[in-house]
Formats: structure tokens, sequence, C-alpha cells
């Protein structure tokens, strides 16, 4: 067994001359991210924030992560390598753009802009920018249809030089911008992550000034090393054991001839934990399903980096980087849901069963390590998506949201309302900008009672929001888990509410619509979200009664659900 | 004779500035912090201080003050117990938030605090569409019923935040008037009237913000004001975020203008004697015993920034941190790290030395100051290596313990390390050096300004003693070092302006906007400002009225803020403002867009009254050659030379133009200025200490 000790950095770098160079490694991936959210042009970038930034050495090893997605964790390294095994050399000024899920891509949406990075004339690393495009192509505006192949998913570049040693190659962008709606916004979104990417450039190269190529690399594999034996001894820390868990998905948001309606699938996984090692098997997982509820690899190793980071390191002292899952091992038979193959359709999964897996692995170590875990939370990212033509102005429009869910019960307190967990942390798009910018009116945006799954510390509350739409009919396509599959409560704690997914329309007829899949909503017609709350954590009748009459006193919890789940009878 | 008189509260103490406006004598005045009740040490340091300086309350022209209170409530989460009016189906937003979490793997993370629970956050039927139009009328009905249920409730504050009020504030207006005949005592905020702006959670969280603090600050306002009546001083003024005082009835109405009082303070002061010694450029480093704080002040003008999150702890500013609560007021643009005299050194479990953000605080201290403290501080570092007296602090008022810090050094990180103690203590002064020059480059170079055309004025108790370490990790080519830096910051109090800003959402896109619609918003805000001047009796050619936009591209997200000239009629006019905001757009981010349109979102004006110049009364000057000022010597480490033998230096023995080589220690009784070999420090006729790199000058 591999013993933890002091990093080798340390013999050739002295404390205090790593501490600073990488530290400034990490300011430079974090500047990025501030480069683009604030020169973006689409929401979903600059007021939601779902992109992750990295720094890479040349071999396409995350080296800095900013303080993205989690869910990009385990991925974006592969984005990189993608780039490095398409082309043979760079030169300074190539930058490269690619989205292909089967080649270091995620899902057709997130946009991969890579960057190598030259000092003098000496390759030491990259830059690259993954950012969830509201549109790429596809039939279905916001490009979340639920089709049976990536060819109807959208547009899919492999890794291709949109700059060549600093000039454009304007034939790669007019095929990418005749393939999108809205091209002029997504042009602004390119844009912002190439300026982002070339302050990371410019950064890296003060560094190599400072410090010397030399340093400056040794430092650079040395902060990996450094995470690596940070997360060693973290995992140390953790209880041994052995857990199954299994968990049954919604759906694919495919309704395949024959059946009645959007059948569910299974995961199951097998987790071993050991002295400085995690090792998960995913045998027993369902074959890939025909709609996109299949991941990739990464992406489902995104979602066990995220649950192994949050338990053994709460307190963020290990920089976020490859060297942190050399000591993780995530095993599936390829052509599962989570180790899926090409051409299956992927648009769903990237998210969803990257959520799900986060969840499940706090599900498989909670026998053995319960004071490390906690209770399901939302479980999805909830997505909705809007475009047709504004009635105000004649444009077309894209819109692209997430609403939020609860977070998971601790084992010492309750979950938190309405709050992005696990591999997520997008923010919401503030009502008034939406409505400003788009052709509906929210009618309400509000915690939805009684949503917190029950137990001696309560589920997170999850979001309800309602959508009319304005003048015309859109074409609205939602993802959303967890409607029949409700976010799990640990020892004792109950589930929290699932989700549902609703339509008014103007003639006054009311129905439930599956959570995946698109729809037209005609004018006048009102959508309604109702995100999952939280699982609880133990058992409801251990609940301190002062927690029930101060849940009680502000709603949170309604007297019926009081007396039915905690037997209160005050 | 008149004077000028300035309390700021710092955490340990309380530092009194004073002027004589005849003669420019200027004077720090300190006495010890009250934590309990603020107010008791203000008054007991105006006291100390008319005492001590024998001063006539009567011949005080103006007498302003750094408050703490606002900051410490939202803090401390003792607040007002307030209510929250909203549009029915959005009571939630303040708990919603933004729903991004700070803290992306803590599994046990606390929730951001909320400031109105849900119990009294009440909804009513109303809409307004995002034209402006009326959805659906306001039921007065409704608040009737709200009315009665708050009556009962031991509200003692209401926040009204309404959708779109910022466009049409018709119903929020109609509500007001309403609460406040029926509650005409207690303080009702209106978003419209604190601010008019999109986004509503931020607007709902200033507002909210607004009425949590209210009744807190309103009742220590007044029992100052009563005390200080008393003692015959004139009326308040206290320091506004944005870097001007207000006077306590304008600060009242919109209460979140009291936070980073303190701060804006020191940065005051800075662009005020930098323009005074003429060194209008200056990046601020001001250093204390538990926190850095960084700004930049370019042509004589501080940067100020309305993306603020008040209530933060977290290491460096660099993003909102989503743990506090947003301000949507001009702040005086800070970056703060956690790095101070007090901060811990540290070694984490894989072996790399980390400091702070835990810090020894005043209580128990630094382990040289014998009063408890165990692990080894950054001033105990500093002490190791020679900067600091071996002896005694505060002009011998504090007496040092070296072996208590050798001890606490070899312990917790020569001895892991395998260093020498000085070579441990040397790693930690490296390790934080570089944290504070990080706030450093934050509002310099990542805000696109580039170091080497400012110059770095060092202030707070630890500043100086790091100040040259952090010009050359950054290039800057010059130190300032003020008089009295520990008590800087109370300075910015008496050479301050009356400021009050405005803010009205103009959404509209520059390119078609007519410059007359323009003008007109201005104009309005303008006659705001001109009745607030007039009130605080500031003579008219005093006056002063600075216009600017919040502009971005059109699909943007966040804007960049862009003068705009006072007449601005023409087609030319709005040419030439889209022209600066690419400009400043390419200088920001390194990229600009000419061809997209660039969107209009917000209009604002600073009314500013102008308080009349002070200056610095002069050294004496003299023909003393330095070597007469030096008092000994003794070893000191520095980074590139290693072990020196130090001439050490008195400040109270400078006269004008002395000029002294480096290396050399300078001793104050507030400060150490640390004079690294490759520096030079000359004295300004005024009194500055001016450091600058050997072979420059």
């Amino acid at each position: 067994m591999f013993s933890p000790t002091r990093p080798q950095i340390f013999e050739k770098v002295d404390p205090a001359t790593f501490e600073v160079v990488k530290n400034s490694l990490y300011s430079a991936a974090e500047e990025m991210r501030i480069v683009l959210a604030k020169t973006a042009y689409s929401p979903i970038l600059k007021v939601a924030g779902d992109y992750s930034c990295g720094i890479f050495d040349i071999h396409g090893d995350m080296v800095a992560q900013g303080p993205d997605l989690p869910i990009h964790l385990g991925s974006m390294p592969l984005a990189v390598k993608a780039v490095i095994n398409a082309w043979d050399s760079f030169i300074p000024g190539d930058i490269l753009v690619h989205n292909d899920p089967y080649n270091g891509g995620s899902h057709l949406p997130d946009v991969n802009v890579v960057t190598p990075i030259f000092a003098k004339d000496t390759l030491i690393g990259f830059a690259c920018i993954r950012a969830h495009w509201p549109d790429i192509g596809s039939a279905t505006p916001g490009s979340y249809g639920a089709v049976t192949e990536i060819f109807g998913e959208g547009l899919r570049l492999p890794p291709v030089k949109l700059y060549v040693g600093g000039e454009k190659n304007r034939s790669v962008e007019d095929i990418i911008f005749s393939n999108v709606r809205t091209p002029h916004e997504r042009k602004g979104d390119l844009d912002a992550q190439i300026a982002a990417n070339n302050r990371a450039v410019s950064r890296l190269q003060e560094l190599a000034d400072k410090y010397g190529l030399d340093l400056l690399t040794l430092i650079m594999q040395g902060v990996m090393d450094y995470s690596e034996n940070l997360m060693r001894k973290a995992l140390l820390e953790l209880p041994d054991g052995e857990g199954i868990f299994e968990d049954v998905c919604d759906g694919d948001g495919i309704i395949s001839p024959g059946e009645e309606k959007d059948e569910p699938f299974k995961i199951r996984m097998h987790v071993i934990k050991k002295g400085d090692t995690l090792a998960v098997d995913f045998a027993g997982t369902d074959k890939q399903v025909p709609g996109p509820m299949n991941a990739p690899m990464a992406v489902t190793a995104s979602g066990i980096y995220t649950a192994v980071k949050t338990m053994a390191d709460p307190n963020a002292l290990i920089p976020p980087n490859s060297g942190c899952w050399r000591t993780i091992i995530v095993k599936a038979e390829h052509g599962t849901v989570v180790h899926a193959v090409s051409p299956s359709p992927v648009v769903y999964a990237n998210h969803e069963i990257s959520h799900r897996v986060c969840d499940m692995l706090f599900g498989a170590m909670s026998e053995f390590a319960p004071d490390n875990v906690m209770a399901c939370s939302q479980g999805t990212s909830a997505i909705l998506t809007l475009g047709g033509v504004d009635y105000r102005s004649g444009e077309p429009y894209v819109s692209y949201e997430t609403i939020k869910g609860g977070f998971g019960a601790r084992p010492n307190k309750d979950g938190i309302n309405t709050l992005s967990a696990g591999i997520s942390n997008t923010m919401n798009t503030p009502v008034e900008i939406l409505e400003m910018t788009f052709p509906v009116r929210v009618e309400h945006y509000e915690l939805r009672t009684d949503s917190g799954g029950a137990g001696k510390y309560r589920g997170g509350l999850g979001a309800s929001r309602a959508w009319r739409v304005l003048g015309n009919a859109t074409h609205a396509a939602v993802c959303c888990e967890r409607a029949i599959s409700p976010p799990f409560g640990l020892h004792g704690g109950l589930p929290g509410a699932g989700t549902t997914i609703s339509i008014e329309e103007p003639a006054g007829t009311y129905k439930e619509l599956n959570t995946k899949g698109t729809f037209i909503a005609p004018s006048g017609s009102k959508i309604l979200f109702e995100v999952p709350g939280a699982g609880g954590y133990g058992p409801p009748t251990e609940r301190d009664p002062e927690l029930i009459r101060s849940d009680l006193k502000n709603g949170y919890i309604s007297l019926e659900a009081a007396k039915r789940d905690y037997g209160f009878d005050e | 004779m008149n004077w000028r008189i300035g309390v700021d509260i710092g955490g340990t103490f309380t530092d009194v500035a004073v002027v004589n406006t005849s003669d420019n004598q200027i004077n720090i005045v300190k006495t010890p912090t009250t934590p309990d009740d603020f107010s008791k040490c203000v008054v007991t340091a105006i006291e100390t201080t008319l005492e001590k300086q024998c001063i006539d309350a009567k011949k005080v022209e103006l007498f302003s003050h750094a408050t703490t209170v606002v900051t410490n409530a939202l803090l401390e989460e003792n607040g007002a117990s307030t209510a929250l009016i909203a549009t029915r189906g959005f009571r939630d937003l303040l708990e919603l938030r933004r729903s991004a979490r700070s803290h992306l793997y803590d599994l046990f993370q606390e929730p951001p605090a909320i400031l109105i629970p849900r119990h009294r956050r009440f909804e009513i039927n109303e809409r307004i569409s995002a034209e402006g139009t009326i959805v659906k009328p306001m039921s007065e009905e409704e608040l009737g019923g709200i009315i009665k249920t708050i009556k009962d409730s031991g509200v003692e504050s209401i926040a009204v935040c309404l959708l779109f009020s910022f466009i049409n504030d018709k119903h929020e207006k109609k509500i007001g008037q309403i609460l406040r005949s029926e509650f005409p005592l207690m303080p009702i905020f209106l978003s419209s009237e604190i601010l008019p702006e999109v986004r509503e959670f931020e607007r709902t969280s200033t507002t909210a913000v607004c009425a949590y603090v209210g009744p807190i600050l309103r009742s220590y306002l007044r029992r100052l004001e009563e005390e200080i009546n008393k003692l015959g001083l004139p009326e308040l003024h206290i320091m506004g975020s944005s870097g001007g005082v207000v006077d306590t009835s304008e600060c009242l109405k919109m209460p979140a203008i009291a936070v980073e009082s303190g701060p804006a303070a020191g940065v005051v002061a800075a662009s005020y004697f930098g323009n005074l010694i003429d060194y209008p450029n200056l990046i601020t480093f001001d250093m204390g015993g538990t926190t850095a704080k960084a700004s930049l002040v370019k042509q004589g003008k501080f940067e100020i920034t309305s993306e603020y999150e008040v209530g933060v702890t977290g290491n460096v500013n660099r993003w909102l941190h989503g743990t506090g609560h947003p301000i949507r007021v001009p702040v005086i643009d800070l970056t703060e790290v956690s790095a101070g005299g007090g901060s811990i050194a540290w070694i984490d479990p894989a072996g790399a030395l980390k400091v702070g953000p835990k810090s020894s605080g005043a209580k128990p201290g630094p382990a040289c100051y014998g009063k408890g403290g165990k692990e080894p501080t950054v001033t105990d570092c500093d002490l190791v290596l020679g900067y600091l007296n071996p002896n005694h602090l505060l002009g011998g008022e504090l007496d040092i313990d070296i072996e208590a810090a050798r001890n606490a050094i070899e312990e917790y990180l020569a001895y892991p390390l395998n260093q020498s103690i000085e070579e441990a203590a040397a790693s930690v002064i490296a390790v934080v050096d570089h944290n504070m020059a990080e706030a450093l480059r934050i509002v310099s170079v990542e805000r696109g300004h580039d170091p080497r055309d400012f110059n770095l004025i060092a202030f707070g108790g630890a500043g100086p003693v790091h100040a040259a370490s952090l010009a050359t990790a950054l290039n800057i080519p010059r130190v300032i070092i003020p008089p009295i830096p520990g008590g800087f910051s109370a300075l910015g109090l008496v050479t301050t302006d009356l400021k009050r800003d405005y803010v009205r959402t103009f959404f509209n896109s520059l390119n078609d906007a007519d410059p007359g619609e323009i003008s007109q918003v201005f104009t309005e805000m303008e006659n705001l400002g001109r009745e607030m001047l007039k009130k605080a009796e500031i003579k008219q050619n005093q006056w002063e009225f600075r216009r600017s936009a919040d502009l971005r591209y059109n699909r943007q997200a966040y804007e960049l803020n862009i003068p705009v000239g006072e007449s601005f009629m023409s087609k030319e006019d709005v040419g030439d403002l889209i022209q600066r905001f690419h400009e400043q757009h390419h200088n920001t981010y390194g990229h600009a867009n000419i061809p997209e349109p660039v969107q209009i979102v917000n209009l604002r004006l600073s009314a500013i009254g102008r308080l009349g110049k002070i200056d610095v009364k002069p050294l004496n000057s003299s023909t003393q050659h330095a070597r007469v000022a030096k008092c000994e010597k003794r070893t000191v480490w520095f980074d590139y030379s290693g072990k020196v033998d130090c001439n050490i230096f008195a400040r109270s023995n400078f006269t004008q133009n002395l000029s002294i080589d480096g290396p050399a220690i300078i001793e104050a009784t507030d400060t150490t200025v640390v004079v690294p070999p490759e520096w030079k420090i000359k004295v300004d006729p005024r009194g500055f200490l001016v450091m600058e790199v050997l072979g420059n000058v």
C-alpha cells in the first residue's frame, strides 16, 4: 500500500516558492472565470455560470481548476488530451474548439476552447474553458430534444483549429455559426472564451519569466502530486468498508414502440473503501437507453469525484486537479448508461447521471461512514428551455434555465433550501432580467412547502416556479430527473418530494407532462415546475420539537405533514 | 483657530484625527475600543482629545465618524426584527437568493443567514410588467390585513420590494404612504427609493439590509448625537462606503451606505494626500492585525464598485462569495485578504506552508506579546527577522518577548520543515507577502492597470513593514509612508467631502438613445443632490456633480462604469461615450467588439460638497545628516542578501529632505518602516517618507 509521506516536490522546491507559484496558478484559473462571466453574452454563462476554467500541463493533465463546476472535475483533462491526440504540433496563436462527447467532450452544448500556452517557443501547457452554449443546433431550440442518436443532438465538432498561429480560420467559424440559432450571441460567447484563455496565457508566461521554465514545470507537476498526497491522507481518515446501492432513474424521455410510458432503468453501484483508495464498480447497471440518458465514462467519473471530495475534504484544503483522482478507481462496462458508446445520445445524462451517481455514492457509503455522508439532494439540474419568436421584437430567442431543489440533510444538521448541490453550481436567472429578455412572465418563484424529506434532520426544500407564455407559442424542452424516484433519505430519514412538471393551457386544460422531452406551449399557457426537495437524515421521531414548531411557523412544513411525518400533536 | 475632528473605530484602538485648519497641525489620539458599546469609546475618545489638545468644541467645524455598527450587526446577526412586503408569489426571493453555493465541497456548510424569516415575509396581490405597465392593480384591502398582523408582532422596521418597481414605483409608493401613516415612528424602506435598479434579489437584499440595520444605526447615532451635542460639537457626519461623508438624516435614509466606513476613510485619506504631495496615482495598502486591504487611486480618484456583499467571511474577495448579503450601493473598490500581523502560520498535512486565514486577533495576540498566544504569527516572524524592535513596540507601551516568538516558530514551523528559525520565518513572510500581493494585483493588473504607473501608499500598523517587498513583487517603483500610518484612516475623516450617490436604471440601447432624455434623468438626480447640499449649507461654488453611466454590450450581464460629461446633448456626445466604453472594455478584458451595440443599464450621479482643503504642517528643515538621526544597529534578514547589520532610525528625529540608503529600519510609535538593501528613502517636506529603488532616483 502507498504510504503517504511528504510529496517529493519539497525535496526540490522550498515550501514558500511552491505555495506562491501554486497560488498563482489557481489565481490565473480564477481570473479566466471572471473574464468569461463579465464578457459572455448568453444568460447561462453570464448570470448562471455554467462553465469551467482550467490550466493543464503539456500532457493534458489538469493542474488547476477555477472555483467552477464540480461536474467538470474528471472530464476536462480529456478535452485537452483530445486536442493533443488530434494534432501533431501546435504553434503560438493556435486556438482549438471541439465538443464531441465521444472524444473528450461531455454533451454537445458544452463547447471546449483550448489554447496551447507557449513561453517563448516552448509549449508549457494549455488553457481550456468548457462553456455551456444555450444552443448548438438540432431540431429543438436549446438542443435539449429527446432523440435517439447523437447525430440529432446538434453540431458535433472534433478538435479543430479555429485560429492557426493567430490567424482566424474563417471556414470553421462559418460552419459553427450556420449551425446554431442566434449565432450573433454565440459569437459573443466564443469571443469571451478566447479572451479568458488569453488571460491564462499571459499569466503563465509571466510565471515562466519570473521563475524559469524548469521550476514552473516542476511545480506544475508538483501541484498534482501534492493534491494526490492530500487526497490519500484524507481518505485514510475516512472509515473503511464496502457497500452496494441501487437506484432507479425515471426514464430517457423516449416512449419506445410498445411502451405505454417512459420506462425507468436501473443503476447499481458497489463501492470498496480501503485505506487511501476508493473503488467504485457499476456492474449490474442497465444497458444504454435509446434516449439521451447515456453518460460517457468521464461524466460518470466526475459525479464520483465530486462525492469523494465532499466526504474527504469538506474544508477545501485539497486543490482540485488531476492528482486528486489517481487514487480513485471507477469501473463500468462499455455500453451501459454510465459508460455509453457512440452513437448513443447523451445530452440529458451529462448532468442527470452525474448528479445521480454522486448522490448514490453517499448512499453506498452511508452504512460504514454515517458521519461523512449526506442524504440525497435534488438530484437533477431541472432544466427548462424555451425557443421561438419574441412578439415584442420579432426576433428569435432561446432561453435556458436551471431551477434549484433542496440540498440534502446531514448527519448533524438540516439540509439547505434551494441551493445547488453536488456536481452543479449554476445560478438562477433573475426574474426581471428574464422577462426583459424573453417573452414570458414568471407568476411565482417560491419555496415548495413540505418538499423537504422529514427526518431528525430535514432535507432542504425545492423551488416551485411558473412561467406564463406571452405573445407567441413557444417550443419548450424539459429535463428533470427524480419524478418517480424522489431523493432518498438516509438512516430512517424520508425522501424529499419528487419532480412534477405540468402545463395549464388557456382553455383551462391542465395536464402533467413527462419530465423529459419537448412540447409546444401555446401563447397564454402556464408551465409549472415543482423541483425536488432533498432527503432527510435520521428518523423523524427524533426531530427536536422546537425545530418542528419553527418549520411550522415559517411554513416550511404544513400542519398536516407535521402530524403525518412527525406525529406532531399540538 | 478652527478644527476638524474624525473618529475611526478599530479592533483594538479608536483613533481620533485632529486637524487645526489654521496651522495645518495634524494629530492622532488613540484610546482603547470598547466592543460592548461603541458609542462609549467614541465619546471617551472625543473627550480625551478635546482635553489633550485644548480644543474649544465651539471651534470645531467638521465632526465625522467611521462607524462599524452596520457591518457588525450583519456579521453578528443581531439586527432589527424586520418585515418584508413582496409581490404575490415572490416573498421567498431573499431565501432563494441566486442559488449557487460558495463552498463547493463542504458537506457541513451553513446556509447563508436569512435577514427576514419567512413568517415575517408578506405577499400582496399586484404586478407590473417588464415594460412597466400595471398587469394587476395593488390590493389595498390585503395591505390592511398585513398591517394588522405586523401591528401585534413586535416588528421594528419594514422593507418593501415589488417586481419591476424600478420602472414603475406606483405600487411601492402607495404602500409606503399607507405604512408611513400607520406606523409613523417605524423606519420604512422602499426598494424604489433605496435602489431603483434591475435585479429583484439584489434589490430586495439591499432594501432588507437597510431595514435590518436601520433601527440599530438610528439608536446608535441618536445616542452619539446626544453626547456630542452636550459637548457642544457640530452636527455628526458619517463616512459612507463610496468615500464621502453624509449627515445622519441622509445616512438613516440609506443605512447600507455605512458599510466599509472605516476602510473607505483610509482610501479617502490616501487619495487626498496623494494629490497634496503630487503622487495622484496610488495603490493603497492597509495592513492591520487580521486583514490587509488594497484599492486603487488613479489621477486622485478612487475606484468605485457596485458589486459588493456585506457579511462575507473569506480569503481573497476576487469574486462574490454568495455567503454574504449583496448590497448594490457604490462601495470603494477594496480587495480584502485575511492576512495581517496576527495571521497564524501553519503546515498542512502534505507539508505545505500556509498563513491564515486564522488570526490570533487582539486577544491573545502574537506569541511575542506574551498574552497566551502559542502559535507563530506574521508579527512573530517579522520580529525574529529583525524588522521589529526586539524589546518593545508602540513606543514602549508594549513589551515584547522575542524568545516566545522563536519558540513558537521553532515548534510549529522550523522543526517540521527542517529549517532554521530564521529560514522558517522568512518563508512565512514570503507566503503572506504573496497573499497580499494578490490583493494588490486584483485591484490593479486584473482591472487593466499597470502597477508600474502607480505608487504604493502603505498604512495600518503593519503596512510599512511589508510595503517594499510587495512593491518589488509587483514592480511598483515607489512606496509612500504617510505621517502616522497607524492612524492614517482617521485622517480620511477630516480631509473628506460631503458626498451622496444616486442611481436610476435607464434600460436602453445607447446607439439609439435620445441624449435629451438621458440629460433629463441626470437633471432629476442632480436636483436631489442640490437639495441635499443646500440643506447641508455648503456654499454653491463648492458643489460638484459627477455623472456616469453603467454600460455593456447588448447581451452582457456586467457593466463597466464610464464617466459622462456635464453637457450631454448631441449625437457626438453619444458617439464619444460609446468609443470610451470600447476602450475601457479592451483595457479591462483584452478585447472590444466595435460593431456590437452598446446598452445603457444605469445612470449614476454623485453630488459632492467640497469642504475646503487642508495641508499638512511641514517638518522643520535642517541640514542634519542621516547619521545623526541613527539610534542603533541590529541584525536583520532580507530576502536576497540574507543577514545584514542594519541601521535603526527613530522617525521622530527626522527632518525635511533627509535621505537614507537601505538597508535601514525606521521605528515610530505606531509602526516600523522596513527599507531593504536595494531601496533608498527620503523625507518629503511634509514628513511623508518616499522610498524608491536605488538607481531609480
